[in-house]
């Protein structure tokens, strides 16, 4: 157990930012957070690395608390991205990574490996507002991991990124997480949470909705699709008790359920009814449990 | 402590390595220079040097015979001007003078007991009146004193000048003459400028380097590394370093333009005008002022989210400098006004208003020790109270609000368990 979260609370004013959330991330462990905006996945990264004072609960990393003292522990990639326009690669990332106690050499040395790994070796001495928004991005990355922090937060690490990039960068979290790092990450893309975590938790209003293990709440989740092929028109399941939602398709339609009991009363009524091509039950998707959950849309 | 330095070094560099920097100095040092040299600047630009004098045409006409304007013209030369005794009349003299032949006329009239003179040119500062009102009284004193057949003794009598002391009522007490009276107002008025000016430039500086960093975001990655104290003292500290440097190259300027203009200005300041306790103050003040100013102004930057804000959250700290200097003007002729040495004990007003006492009156020393500690002790709670707001401060967005920002700001760094 390295990462454990007590009963973690925020309050600003009347507003719970964050209300009670506990968990508890392995050591090299890849945790994913989720939530809408405003669910309070900042402010917890932010008590997490000490920035913000929790009005009750605490987090301690391997027993104790992060304090400035700890920091060369951890890395951070904020969710605002943004790094010193004016100066050059080397000269931002050699104060940056000061800060967390390395010397100039070693930054220097690692910092080319970086650089190298993501194929910008000339970037070296480029000023920052002269690079791209992707580019500067994988500049801000190795601003988090070049100390090669135990304890690494990611707010949203692929936003704004091109498919090329994101995988790059998707590539590099998954070698830091081989070789030991404890990584917790918060996306609104579904699909980079399904492959890279395990587990996650996730939020809304400040509280937990759901946590643990993904498979697991994949399988337990009541709520299933169903893709069904038939060639007479399938509207009149709309009117079947426990159906969600219908899409109609040129041969057939995709409905989700509550729960299986009503895919049986679906699949009782297409007998009835006529020869089905196909019949599929499926587990929800994350961001069909997304939706569900952490109510409104995803929006970036 | 490593972190101060590294945001220490990295602030002072990046200040004292930029292009705006170094130009903007060596064009003030520049400027220094040339400003002591002007004298010997212009001369090389007006010709030969020894310029001509202009030259007067004395129209003679008392009833000396022509002895009035020989006189004037041996007893002025080693004046500003050339004076010619002219034969002609007046109208002559001027028609002459309208083709250049001499710039100014000077008709004089009447006896050596009701001496009349009248004195045409173009363009005259009142200076050149004076300076040939000068001339001519000159002249008709040595005239005078010599038709009355004075001997050395009894010219002694009349032109000895008055030795005239002034000494202090008690032994112990002190009195500025007129002349260390003016010597000081002037060394005051112009360091209280330079605080005026540290001041608002410095802290402009430091809260426009806050904001600038809270607006390119990149501040939340600097914070989640070093303590927001810690960075603020570094970068405080880091800007005065930088202004310092900035003040130090200026005054070897001003050095470097006496060497040059040859001009004994600078020995002569040092062992006669300035007193060496009151540079002491000097700098002493500047370096508190600069600690209550420049952590007030870290807190302002840190209020803002944009750079283009500064201005508007910095205009009440600028103000208070404005007032502290303009109640400094005013002092500066009445330094033992009530309201001046009641205002002296508020900590944003005290290294202009202390310094003003000090240099212009006597100040018991009990009062200055009284009100610099009273300074020292608010320059450490004001710069506590600031990191409080710069933490919470550093972390908040949205539309700068001076009130509301401060309440959230300290919501934000609250400390809570």
């Amino acid at each position: 157990m390295t990462l454990i979260i007590n009963n973690l609370k925020k309050t600003f004013d009347k507003h719970k930012a964050v209300d009670g959330i506990s968990l508890t991330i392995n050591e090299g462990e890849m945790f994913g957070m989720l939530g809408a905006n405003g669910a309070g996945k900042t402010t917890s990264f932010r008590m997490i690395l000490g920035l913000l004072d929790p009005t009750e609960g605490d987090v301690r990393w391997k027993g104790e608390r992060i304090t400035y003292k700890r920091t060369k522990l951890v890395g951070y990639l904020p969710e605002e991205r943004g790094l010193f326009p004016k100066l050059t690669v080397k000269d931002q990332l050699v104060y940056l990574t000061k800060l967390k106690g390395m010397n100039k050499q070693s930054i220097i040395k690692e910092m080319r490996l970086w650089l190298d790994r993501f194929g910008v070796p000339e970037y070296e001495n480029k000023v920052i507002e002269e690079l791209s928004k992707g580019n500067q991005q994988k500049i801000q990355f190795i601003a988090a991991v070049l100390h090669k922090p135990e304890l690494l937060i990611l707010d949203e690490p692929f936003s704004g990124l091109d498919p090329v990039n994101a995988d790059m960068l998707k590539n590099a979290v998954k070698d830091l997480q081989e070789r030991g790092t404890t990584i917790v990450f918060s996306s609104h893309q579904m699909s980079n949470v399904e492959e890279l975590c395990e587990d996650l938790i996730m939020l809304k209003k400040g509280k937990a909705v759901l946590q643990g293990n993904l498979r697991t709440i994949k399988r337990s989740y009541d709520m299933k699709n169903i893709s069904i092929k038939a060639d007479y028109d399938l509207a009149f399941l709309e009117d079947v008790k426990g159906v969600l939602k219908i899409e109609q398709k040129k041969d057939g339609a995709d409905v989700k359920v509550e729960n299986e009991k009503a895919a049986e009363t679906i699949f009782s009524c297409l007998a009835s009814k006529g020869f089905v091509r196909k019949f599929e039950l499926e587990e929800p998707s994350l961001h069909d449990i997304f939706i569900d959950k952490a109510g409104g849309a995803a929006h970036e | 402590m490593n972190n101060f330095w590294t945001t220490f070094t990295h602030t002072a560099g990046r200040r004292l390595k930029s292009k705006t920097f170094i130009i903007t100095t060596s064009i003030m040092a520049l400027f220094i220079i040339s400003l002591i040299n002007l004298n010997t600047i212009l001369e090389a630009f007006s010709g030969d040097g020894a310029e001509d004098e202009p030259a007067v045409a004395v129209v003679d006409q008392t009833s000396e015979e022509g002895q009035f304007a020989e006189m004037l013209k041996t007893l002025a030369a080693e004046g500003s001007f050339e004076y010619i005794h002219y034969s002609g009349d007046v109208e002559q003299a001027l028609s002459d003078a309208e083709n250049d032949d001499f710039t100014y006329v000077l008709e004089l009239t009447g006896t050596l007991d009701a001496l009349q003179a009248e004195f045409y040119g173009e363009g005259t500062d009142f200076r050149t009146g004076q300076e040939v009102q000068q001339d001519v009284q000159r002249t008709k004193e040595t005239l005078a004193t010599s038709a009355l057949d004075l001997n050395e003794q009894e010219l002694a009598l009349i032109f000895n000048p008055v030795s005239f002391n002034e000494k202090p009522l008690s032994g112990t007490g002190e009195v500025q003459t007129a002349e260390t009276h003016m010597q000081t107002y002037w060394m005051v008025y112009g360091l209280v400028f330079v605080i005026y000016l540290i001041v608002v430039t410095l802290g402009t500086m430091i809260a426009t380097e806050v904001a600038t960093e809270k607006s390119s975001r990149v501040m939340e990655l600097i914070v989640s590394s070093v303590n927001p104290v810690t960075q603020m003292l570094g970068k405080i500290m880091g800007i005065g370093l930088a202004g310092l440097v900035n003040l130090s190259v200026l005054v070897l300027a001003a050095f470097a333009g006496s060497y040059l203009s040859g001009e004994d200005f600078f020995t002569n300041i040092f062992t006669e005008v300035i007193d060496y306790s009151l540079i002491i103050y000097a700098l002493l003040f500047i370096i508190l002022g600069y600690f209550v100013y420049g952590g007030v102004a870290a807190m302002l930057g840190a209020l803002v989210s944009r750079a283009e804000e500064v201005n508007q959250a910095i205009q009440p700290l600028i103000f208070l400098a404005m007032i502290a200097f303009f109640v400094s003007l005013y002092g500066l002729n009445a330094p033992d006004a009530i309201f001046i040495r009641v205002l002296s004990y508020v900590p944003f007003f005290t290294p202009q208003l202390l310094f003003l006492r000090i240099g212009m009156g006597t100040v018991p020393v009990w009062e200055i020790a009284v009100i610099s500690a009273l300074l020292i002790i608010s320059a450490v709670l004001i710069n506590i109270i600031a990191a409080r707001i710069y933490k919470g401060g550093v972390l908040m967005y949205g539309k700068f609000s001076f009130k509301k920002g401060i309440k959230q700001a300290l919501k934000l760094s609250k400390k809570e368990s």
